[in-house]
């Protein structure tokens, strides 16, 4: 079976920091697969090189098949981004940016209508139908970026820290989201650092450290007996983190 | 105080910082600039006169509505840095205030002070120089504080920005047709009186003797402190739009839909509310201001003037938006730029035609010189402006990212002045050859002037369209880090590497050796061959018979020294650089 994405030797060089080094990752359609590694590991670099929004220095990503850079009109077609803090048409209500989306993604105006309204309902932005996109809190900036990775009814989403600064109950809500979109077939990559969370949504994990694969597999096979935070800590840290401690307190 | 030093410290760090690379090369040639016109003031104060006491009110004045051109202004320390410290308002001020003395601009202008020293009537008043020189920079630096400040809080408001723009633009028009003014009040020649007693004017008055300069001074700076320290409580936060009323999207297909959003920015987001103010108030009155002498030929050109001046104020369309474009990238084949232009064109044109119709019908005419360039020139804008703007991108600070301070879009201020000034050329010259063919053949310049506007937006808007696919995630990168990927091979347009003194005397030839060559050269030259005498500003028509032709020379023979040493020194540096 093709993969829902399958990334072969993305490499990605700024000025003299490689932030990539030639990563390769198989998402088997239908999982919903964890992608964890720390601050600056290249999570968001090696997502935004796999669904075009950064051109990789050398490799390859493929979505369902279709190449993501040479075909990409196909594969954008059939992938949702929710990307980490960047901007949105901040001048529009969140019903105008879903709208203008949907039109943008070449779905028809009814179509369109409706979804908005199920979306809005659902995620629970309907209450804020007169605030601008540039007035939204934190959170629910990322709901409303779900939104639109949703709209145009997608095989896979690529959510980039969706669960950030998100309060628990949204969170509960995008989780039930979430676990629906993969139960009807759909596949998932998401990016965290928060293990308790992947190793309570995801069943594919893959860990990143210094721009390098150091994991990845399903989620059983990667953590073994261990919690998935031991396992963690054990590939990227170097050990003497947990006992260093602050002099002044 | 210790506050006021650590920070001082702390600009001083971030300035070496940034004294490096390309923001280094414009400090350097900005500051270079600066000298040459402190230089000039202090010449100014040997003079007879209240020539420095005009000189200090130009100083004043640029020091007041600079910022408001160029980002609004230095911004190394932001208040905002600082308000988790608990600092009470007027300490937080206080020490900013020292802080801003800190930098390339202030020191220029204490060294154009230095004229304060020239101008003193005793030794005495020398000595009372210094502290003169130190309160009016402070008095400079605080207004032009506060005018900022005071700017931001009314673009917190539809009202406030549309009033603030319709002043920019009537003040900016104001400075540029000076000469206007001055010729109507028959004082061509001399400096009204009034000069001496602005504020500019308080420390050359202390040095003529008149203490009450220095205690007015000090009464006006703390006004100012007092004044700012308020307006920066007021200051958190991120302006926020005023408007609520929301129209449903009626839009249809994927084109509709950007219509429907840039127009919708257009009207609730309250820079570019600002920006196309400005340029209206700008265009309408520049081209009214020759009225007071009873001339009317230049009120047709309002129309013109504002296409012209909106194209510039909005050439960084796609930088403004900020990394929004990464949905443009999501959705291939979306016609963003198509959208983008009808919306620009459906935003200036209405008032351009109305403005152009309305002006000339006041005049009587000429109806097909105006209505020719109207038309080109909004077709050469909304090609340009996409253009433009995926061209040169400036990378900007994302909408909801921005600080108190709206006028901040960019931390590259240099460079969106710099893009204002290339649009606004480029876009002048889409409508000559329209404009040209209306002053031979009248009429049939309307049919050029479609021709070529559309011409212009098309094909403009399909090269913008293709550069836009083909490097969407490289400006998406641009303005997610400020960075430019590096690209292996150098653009030719880039400077080579050499010693930084040498890159700023290239970018001065460049950006100064136009005024000597063209305007002081080759049309002095001529107005000296059609015996047309005391011209404005042109020097070489003022000179004694015998001078003004080596004048007009000198100017032509140094500006091609200063556009060919422009050039010789970046060829040799590459050369250099081949050879080794």
């Amino acid at each position: 079976m093709t993969a829902a994405l399958e990334i072969k030797g993305l490499a990605k060089t700024f000025g003299d920091k490689t932030a990539v080094d030639h990563v390769d990752l198989t998402v088997p359609q239908g999982s919903f697969y964890g992608l964890v590694g720390q601050n600056g590991a290249g999570k968001t670099t090696t997502l935004s090189m796999a669904v075009g929004l950064l051109r990789p220095d050398s490799g390859a990503a493929w979505i369902f098949g279709s190449d993501v850079w040479s075909d990409p009109g196909k594969a954008k077609q059939l992938v949702g981004v929710l990307p980490d803090g960047l901007a949105m048409p901040e001048r529009l209500t969140g019903r105008e940016v879903l709208t203008y989306l949907g039109l943008l993604r070449g779905l028809s105006k009814e179509v369109v209508a409706e979804r908005v309204e199920e979306l809005l309902s659902v995620l629970e932005l309907d209450s804020a139908e007169k605030t601008l996109v540039i007035e939204y809190s934190t959170g629910m900036r990322k709901k409303i970026a779900l939104a639109t990775a949703l709209l145009h009814a997608p095989k896979l989403l690529v959510l980039d820290e969706p669960f950030e600064a998100v309060d628990p109950v949204s969170a509960a809500t995008i989780k039930t989201i979430l676990r629906g979109f993969v139960a009807g077939g759909g596949s998932i990559v998401l990016s965290s650092h928060v293990m308790a969370l992947v190793e309570q949504l995801c069943d594919h994990v893959g860990v990143i450290d210094k721009g390098r694969v150091a994991a990845a597999g399903r989620l059983d096979e990667v953590r073994g007996t261990a919690t998935l935070e031991d396992r963690f800590v054990e590939l990227v840290g170097s050990g003497t983190t947990a006992t260093k401690g602050l002099s002044w307190l | 105080m210790a506050v006021a030093v650590t920070m001082a410290r702390m600009k001083l760090a971030i300035l070496r910082h940034s004294l490096k690379g390309d923001k280094g090369t414009m400090m350097a040639s900005g500051g270079t600039l600066g000298l040459v016109l402190a230089a000039g003031t202090i010449y100014l104060a040997f003079l007879e006169g209240d020539w420095l006491a005009a000189a200090l009110a130009v100083w004043m004045l640029g020091w007041i509505i600079g910022p408001v051109f160029s980002g609004g202004g230095d911004e190394t320390l932001r208040p905002e840095f600082f308000s988790l410290m608990g600092l009470p308002p007027w300490r937080l001020a206080a020490a900013l205030l020292v802080s801003a003395f800190v930098g390339v601009a202030p020191v220029v202008g204490l060294i154009a002070l230095a004229g304060l020293v020239v101008a003193a009537t005793s030794p005495v008043n020398a000595l009372v120089a210094v502290p003169a020189m130190v309160l009016q920079l402070a008095v400079f630096v605080l207004l032009s504080k506060v005018a900022v400040a005071l700017l931001g809080i009314a673009l917190r408001s539809r009202a406030g920005a549309i009033g603030a723009g319709l002043l920019n633009g009537v003040v900016l028009a104001f400075l540029g047709q000076a000469w206007v003014f001055a010729v109507a009040f028959g004082q061509g020649a001399q400096i009204p009186e009034f000069v001496r007693y602005l504020p500019s004017g308080w420390g050359l008055l202390a040095v003529q003797g008149d203490y009450l300069g220095l205690a007015a001074m000090v009464v006006l700076i703390a006004l100012l402190l007092a004044a700012w320290a308020g307006l920066l409580t007021r200051r958190a936060g991120a302006n926020r739009p005023s408007t609520r009323g929301r129209r449903p999207m009626r839009a249809r297909n994927g084109r509709e839909a950007v219509v429907a959003k840039e127009l919708r920015t257009w009207s609730r987001d309250l820079v570019r509310n600002h920006q196309l103010t400005f340029a209206l108030a700008y265009g309408v009155f520049f081209a009214s201001a020759p009225l007071v002498l009873g001339w009317t030929d230049m009120l047709p050109w309002a129309a013109p003037i504002f296409i012209v001046m909106a194209a510039a104020m909005t050439s960084n369309l796609y930088g403004t938006d900020g990394t929004s474009l990464w949905l443009a990238l999501m959705t291939p084949g979306s016609s963003d730029v198509r959208g983008r232009q009808l919306a620009w064109l459906v935003t200036v044109g209405p008032v351009a035609v109305l403005v152009a119709v309305a002006c000339t019908l006041i005049t009587g005419g000429p109806w097909a010189v105006i209505l020719t360039a109207t038309a080109a020139l909004l077709g050469g804008g909304a090609g340009l402006v996409p253009l433009i703007s995926v061209y040169a991108l400036v990378p900007s600070t994302d909408p909801q990212k921005r600080g108190g301070n709206p006028l901040r879009t960019s931390e590259e201020d240099g460079a969106l002045t710099g893009l204002a000034y290339l649009a606004m050329v480029l876009v002048a010259l889409t409508g000559a050859p329209a404009i040209a063919v209306a002053t031979l053949y009248g009429w049939w310049g309307v049919a050029a002037g479609l021709a070529t506007g559309a011409l212009c937006y098309w094909g403009l808007g399909l090269l913008a369209d293709r550069r836009l696919t083909a490097r969407g995630p490289e400006l998406l990168h641009l303005m997610r880090t400020g960075r430019r990927p590096e690209s292996p091979k150098p653009s030719a347009f880039k400077l080579p590497d050499m010693p930084a003194a040498h890159r700023t005397i290239v970018m001065i030839c460049w950006v100064l050796g136009a005024i000597p060559l063209f305007p002081q050269g080759v049309v002095a030259a001529i107005m000296v061959s059609n015996g047309q005498l005391r011209h404005s500003w042109f020097l070489a028509t003022y000179m004694e018979p015998g001078l003004r032709w080596p004048v007009a020379l000198g100017f032509v023979l140094l500006g091609l020294t200063m556009y060919g040493t422009g050039l010789w020194l970046p060829h040799r540096a590459k050369k250099k650089a081949a050879a080794g």
